[in-house]
């Protein structure tokens, strides 16, 4: 246990040379290191937060400012005189915030000049009032902060958003910024023509760096997922070396030491911060891999940022600078990774050697500290320093504008690089810090009101039973602890209870000299002693003789904190077995502190819970999933032997006499009639526990015979065999806190052990079960939904059906198709057939309401769509259809394509002999208009875009008279269903690869509505004839912009996904694809992937 | 008959095939995951996805519209996002709201865009959005007192474009021995209990919803008190007709319910390691329709 002290100077950093991490709860997007390294700013919506690194466990400083916009970027002026000064991005400004202000008042300047998202940030090298931001606007700006009012400095690229902005080291005058996959090379002195304009990237460049000692060389990082590095003098087009990643790299920067480079990436690699060699000389035009020599290795999310803190004693002639990697990460950890020796050799950093000029030294101070308010009566006035503490005092403790200080000091972790740690060191409590967070877990009803784990002191209140009147009241308490820095090797804190109106002061003076025993008992052994004494002061008895004995059960901690880190070793072992092969013992002990952390973490939460709640149900061994094509996934446990149940039941016995749990009723509720069947634990935890209680039975003496009676005992060992084998997991699981000491010391070994033996125990099987299935992907390959007439569909589709041997279905088809010619004739032989017409309407109801029962959704969408079409309008006389005709006429060009487009559409010709139908000859005559079918109104809707168009209606008379005569056997208040069936079966032919059906059937759909649905790429790409590239080159690509309102025009009709960019429009149906979609799917066909039946590639003039 | 054996070190705990039928994945209470390619009768093994520090219950495919992507969850209270890329997989994202053991993890059907819904024992269930700039925007909500171990997505019956979305329902199990259906509220942006289904006189096990819309709403319930009770609903609206699959009881826990695409077969799994299948006759009345065993 260390206690932090103030350090002077970087030198005494208690956190240098140490691997720390921080969680920093709060959507933080960027951070900067200050020049001194000793505090570290992040940014987020919420403002700042001003953190000491040397005083991790203190609550950061917060300056408030809310925005809606994440913060881009965040720099600390690294120049010595104007150490206070930090820039954030919002939105389009930067703010300079000035850190010795108070925080209320510490935005010393606005910039604003950019009209779009700032996006970097770059303070000048050497001057430090100056600075350049770079936005997507396209604009890079260099701000004097003397004149802050306005840019001096402006240039554009124009064509892109800017990523980076970076001036030159070695040049005051010149500046880069990186725009899409270019970098530009700006000369101030030379106005707004860029100097030199770097070309190689083939995706956008995310990040450059300047050379520290080279003034032309710049290295550049882009999505292309490779590093290069350039130098201007030489040559614009070629690098000099060029390294190739296997992530698209986020941020890349030299070394601040030495000759290397350090990249991350935006996503992928491992979450990972690879520091890489530039020592060796590669001929220019390189390339090659990166081949790190030291990967940061431990966040779970992705990196956001990496910077190195540096130590170096001021003034010194020799380069003694020491650095430390911080690294900022998506999963809200910050982390501070240590540099080892060889590191510094393999980059060529030579340490020790003499400098001409020292470095600058930097006042080693921190600004976490509020500033010092001016002296004066009247802001003490406003401050009164001491908080009464009363309930409202308590409210504003907990004010949610204020850091809850116990959850950032949980958030702490930290341990020594030099030190070892033994996974079974019984001092797991490594420090007060982690100490308070357990405890303020554990007890939420004592509120630390201070915690300062630097100086060691703490203040805490709770409500204790000493009240002399009443022994039941409580008494609030005020409680000042001071920890002295060896704490807890035989040094006790110090207890001071606050003055109080319900305890006299020979009270708290009994209380104190409790107090001071139970701690000096408890350090006296080393312990932590924080717990007892509360314990004591909530009213508890401690007993201090058992604590020699039971020096183990004390802290059921220490036994559960046995099992996490028993489960971290194995676990990090088992990562480093996948990971990359550039794994350090450092880096190694990194990813356990992150396993020891993720896990106490669940245990924290969890034992909140208490154990008692977990109600996760026990696992299923055994079950079975459907698939698409009809057949089922079953799994099962293989294992079932009956004599092992024989077994089971002698073990009961001894079991059974130590006494069964009363607490598990629900089992009751089924077992009252059937007593064989065998009792299962319902709750996982119970699982586990049973069978760690097998495990204690056979394989360590059997003296926990009191633990094993707080659980559920219960009777199939055959079960209690299959649990066992959880062993592993079993480990890490809170429930182990119940078996004490014994066990926990076990578990390790036989958990690998058992999971050898556990071989041999489940399967899964795929089985075919399509039989069982109605719907049958051969049949809907080969049915088609319309052709010269309705009988001669259903005569084919009979005959498909038959083929297959379905003859159900096969009669199903053949049924409907004498209907229809029955029909056909009683309406060519009399023309008063409604009556008739209702018995076709209610037979076609019954077929419809079988298929329904028998689920077969096939059948009832081929129906929908072959019934759906009123039947007479396929057979009016000529003269009825020249009448029709005339109906829409449009003044519009492109008539003669639209009328084309609904034509092809119903392409599939049969010429089979149709002996259906009577009328053969009329039927071949004619091409049946799908056209026909559109209601006046609904062509308005579909076509309103149109330009120039005029929609007559004429001959309504005979419209109405037509539309009373063409009823539809289906009833139209159905539709809806009907449609439903056909979506759903449009579903199915998806899942079975039958693209064209599924256009075809969805043109049925789409009749009624606008918003057609999707169709989307199908990787598995079936046969369909390809058309050459060209017979769509001609199509028109247009952006979309946001006055088209409607929604067919804004989801892809390819992929349902929303259209933003370049994308097709079809001129006739007006829907909408990607450009890449419409390319991939015109390949394959001819029709709108809508299913509309529009031809679009023939709307358009295609060469 | 594709057979896998012994593919994991302990017990399997759920194995679903992907959209195309061509990938098998499976997981284990020896925290991983695996991915097999599946042809015909033969298997190869291609992936093992290590990443969660627990027993992995379940796992579910998203549909390939949004790429390769498969959901897990585990006792630690985690569910992973696991995707394919370039034939590597990584772990693209963490949804981590639950505080105990995350039972069951289930994408919505593809219409409703990519939406995840996860049913913990803290006794809470959560439906992320995965939006398209790499945001989630949970909805947590309290669902079964004790624990939830259950939670399945209603199919997305035909509606127009828009409208569908805020049709969006879900039917949970739990602890408590009920099943509860929610429906999406657009005014409240969030979802609200619409019935509560008391039948059951044990912890549900699993719920299925029927993925076809024919007549009226399906849906499965199995229990730890050994009955299956299907539950149906005419129209989407009114009252769930309460129907047990079977009058007796099973002869052990069932733990598992699963409908054939159309919704034509139900398949009912359990505690003694069978599996059965049943199908409803044109009366109505649920009849056996095979039996599997390992």
């Amino acid at each position: 246990m260390t206690i932090y002290s103030q350090a002077e100077n970087a030198h005494d950093s208690s956190t240098f040379g140490k691997s720390l991490s921080l969680r920093v709860d709060g959507g933080f997007n960027a951070l900067s290191v200050s020049p001194s390294g000793r505090d570290v700013v992040l940014a987020s919506k919420q403002g700042l937060y001003v953190v000491d690194l040397d005083d991790p466990f203190s609550a950061p400083r917060w300056l408030h400012h809310l925005t809606s916009w994440e913060v881009a970027d965040v720099q600390w002026s690294p120049h010595a005189s104007k150490s206070s000064w930090v820039v954030s991005t919002s939105n389009q400004k930067a703010l300079v915030w000035n850190l010795s202000r108070s925080s209320s008042n510490a935005i010393e300047h606005v910039l604003h000049g950019h009209f779009r998202a700032i996006t970097d940030i770059n303070f000048h090298p050497q001057h430090p009032e100056i600075l350049a931001t770079c936005s997507i606007d396209a604009y890079v700006h260099s701000w004097d902060m003397r004149s802050p009012r306005r840019a001096y400095y402006s240039a554009s690229v124009w064509s892109a958003g800017a990523s980076q902005v970076k001036w030159n080291f070695k040049n005051p005058n010149v500046m880069a910024s990186a725009h899409a996959n270019d970098i530009f090379i700006w000369d101030l002195r030379k106005g707004c023509t860029p100097l030199h304009v770097v070309k190689g990237h083939s995706n956008n460049v995310n990040s450059i760096d300047f050379n520290r000692a080279s003034e032309t060389e710049i290295m550049s990082c882009a999505n292309d997922g490779t590093v290069k590095f350039w130098d201007y003098s030489k040559s614009l087009q070629e690098p000099q070396r060029t390294v190739v990643t296997d992530f698209p790299v986020a941020k890349g920067r030299y070394l601040p030491f030495g000759k290397g480079f350090c990249v991350m990436p935006f996503v992928g690699g491992n979450n990972s911060v690879y520091l890489s060699s530039n020592v060796t000389e590669s001929e220019p035009g390189a390339v090659s891999k990166l081949q790190p020599i030291y990967v940061f290795k431990g966040h779970t999310d992705r990196v956001s940022d990496f910077l190195w803190r540096v130590k170096y004693s001021g003034g010194s002639t020799v380069d003694d600078r020491d650095f430390q990697l911080v690294t900022w990460s998506k999963d809200n950890d910050l982390k501070l990774w240590p540099v080892n020796e060889s590191t510094y050799e393999k980059v060529d950093f030579q340490r020790h050697r003499s400098l001409e000029h020292p470095f600058t030294e930097y006042d080693y101070s921190t600004f976490r500290q509020e500033p010092l308010r001016s002296q004066n009566l009247s802001s003490h006035a406003h401050f009164p320093k001491e908080r009464f503490v009363t309930g409202s005092g308590l409210k504003e403790f907990h004010d949610k504008n204020r850091i809850n200080h116990l959850a950032w000091v949980s958030g702490v972790r930290m341990h020594h690089a030099e030190s070892p740690r033994s996974l079974f060191d019984l001092d797991k409590l490594r420090n007060l810090g982690e100490e308070v967070t357990v405890i303020g877990h554990k007890f939420p009803k004592v509120v630390f009101e201070r915690i300062s784990v630097s100086t060691g002191s703490l203040t805490l209140t709770l409500s204790g039973p000493w009240s002399e009147q009443n022994p039941d009241d409580l008494v609030f308490l005020r409680i000042d602890c001071v920890f002295p820095p060896n704490y807890p090797f035989k040094s006790p804190p110090r207890f001071k209870i606050e003055e109080n109106r319900e305890l006299d002061s020979k009270k708290i003076e009994e209380i104190t000299d409790q107090l001071q025993e139970i701690s000096r008992r408890h350090t006296d052994l080393g312990k932590f002693c924080l717990e007892p004494c509360l314990r004591f002061l909530l009213g508890e008895k401690i007993n201090l003789d058992v604590l020699q004995e039971e020096e183990q059960l004390l802290n059921l901690d220490v036994v559960d904190s046995l099992g996490i880190n028993d489960l971290s070793s194995l676990e990090s072992s088992d990562m480093r077995s996948g990971a990359i092969s550039v794994t350090s013992r450092t880096s190694d002990e990194d990813e356990q502190d992150l396993d020891n952390k993720s896990s106490n973490d669940g245990y924290v939460s969890r034992s909140a819970h208490a154990l008692d709640l977990d109600s996760t149900p026990i696992p299923k061994g055994c079950g079975a999933t459907w698939t698409s094509s009809g057949k089922l996934v079953c799994f099962f446990t293989t294992e079932s032997k009956p004599e092992k149940k024989q077994q089971g039941t002698q073990r009961l016995g001894p079991r059974g006499s130590v006494g069964i749990h009363t607490e598990n009723l629900p089992e009751q509720l089924y077992d009252e009639n059937k007593p064989h069947v065998p009792k299962r634990p319902k709750r996982y935890v119970e699982t586990l526990s049973a069978s760690s209680a097998h495990n204690s039975e056979t394989g360590i003496s059997g003296n926990d015979s009191d633990s094993d009676a707080s659980f559920d005992s219960f009777g199939d060992d055959d079960w209690n065999d299959i649990m066992r084998t959880d062993i592993t997991l079993r480990t890490k699981m809170p429930v182990f806190s119940n078996f004490g000491k014994s066990l926990a010391s076990v578990a390790s070994d036989d958990g690998k052990s058992n999971v050898s033996v556990a071989k041999s125990k489940n399967a899964v099987f795929i089985q075919d079960f399509s039989h069982l299935i109605a719907d049958k992907r051969q049949l809907a390959a080969e049915y088609i939904f319309t052709g010269d007439s309705l009988e001669a569909v259903c005569k084919h589709n009979a005959n498909v059906a038959g083929n297959y041997g379905l003859e159900n279905i096969a009669h199903c088809w053949k049924m409907v198709g004498n209907l229809l010619i029955d029909r056909d004739e009683r309406h060519n032989a009399n023309f008063g057939w409604h009556q008739n017409g209702e018995g076709d309407k209610q037979f076609i109801k019954d077929v419809m309401e079988f298929l329904e029962r028998s689920k077969n959704v096939q059948m009832l969408a081929m129906f929908s769509c072959i019934l759906m079409d009123p039947p007479s309008t396929k057979r009016d006389s000529v003269g009825a259809r020249s009448s029709e005709a005339n109906i829409i006429t449009f003044e519009y060009e492109d008539q003669s394509h639209f009328s084309q487009s609904r034509q092809g559409s119903v392409a599939p010709s049969i010429r089979s002999e149709d002996y259906f139908s009577p009328r053969q000859h009329v039927v071949k005559n004619r091409k049946p208009r799908l056209s026909n079918t559109l209601t006046p109104s609904e062509v308005i809707a579909q076509h309103s875009l149109l330009p120039d168009i005029r929609i007559e209606i004429m001959n309504s008379s005979e419209l109405g008279f037509l539309g009373g005569r063409s009823p539809s056997l289906l009833d139209p208040s159905d539709e809806p269903k009907y449609r439903s069936y056909r979506y759903q079966y449009s579903e199915l032919l998806f899942y079975w690869g039958l693209l064209i059906n599924r256009a075809e059937l969805l043109q049925f759909n789409s009749k009624q509505e606008n918003t057609t649905p999707d169709l989307w790429h199908h990787s598995l790409g079936y046969g369909l004839d390809l058309r050459a590239e060209k017979s769509y080159a001609g199509v028109s690509y247009k952006a979309l912009n946001n006055k088209i309102s409607f929604l067919t025009t804004r989801i892809c009709n390819y992929c349902e996904l929303q259209v933003l960019g370049r994308a097709t429009v079809c001129g006739n149906c007006q829907h909408v694809m990607h450009a890449q979609c419409a390319k991939s799917w015109w390949e394959q066909s001819i029709e709108c992937p809508s299913g509309c039946g529009c031809q679009c590639i023939d709307m358009f003039d295609v060469t | 008959m594709a057979t896998i054996s012994n593919a994991h070190s302990e017990l399997i705990h759920d194995a679903v095939l992907d959209y195309y039928g061509k990938r098998l994945a499976t997981c284990s209470s020896d925290k991983t995951i695996k991915i097999f390619e599946v042809e015909n009768d033969t298997h190869k093994l291609v992936e093992t996805l290590h990443g969660h520090e627990g027993p992995v219950w379940q796992v579910d495919w998203a549909h390939p519209k949004f790429g390769v992507i498969l959901a897990s969850c585990s006792y630690d209270g985690k569910v992973l996002i696991w995707k394919e890329e370039n034939g590597r997989w990584v772990q693209t994202a963490v949804h981590a709201v639950h505080s105990a053991s995350v039972n069951s993890v289930k994408w919505a059907p593809h219409e409703y865009g990519p939406f995840l819904l996860a049913a913990s024992s803290d006794g809470k269930v959560s439906v992320v959005e995965f939006k398209e700039n790499g945001t989630t925007a949970p909805v947590v909500l309290d669902a079964h007192a004790i624990g939830v171990n259950t939670a399945s997505w209603a199919s997305a019956a035909l509606q127009d474009g828009s409208s569908s979305l805020q049709e969006r329902r879900f039917v949970t199990g739990g602890a408590d021995n009920l099943v509860k259906v929610w429906k999406y509220s657009p005014e409240a942006n969030t979802y609200l209990v619409q019935d509560t289904l008391e039948g059951h006189t044990d912890w549900v096990r699993d719920v299925a919803w029927s993925p076809s819309m024919l007549l009226r709403s399906y849906l499965a319930s199995v229990s730890q008190d050994r009955t299956c009770i299907i539950w149906t609903q005419e129209n989407n609206q009114g009252p769930w007709k309460k129907t047990l699959l079977k009058d007796d009881k099973f002869p052990d826990v069932l733990w598992r319910a699963s409908w054939s695409l159309s919704g034509n077969i139900l398949a009912i799994s359990g505690g003694d390691n069978k599996v059965t299948l049943w199908k409803e006759n044109l009366e109505g009345k649920w009849e056996s329709a095979g039996e599997v065993e390992q």
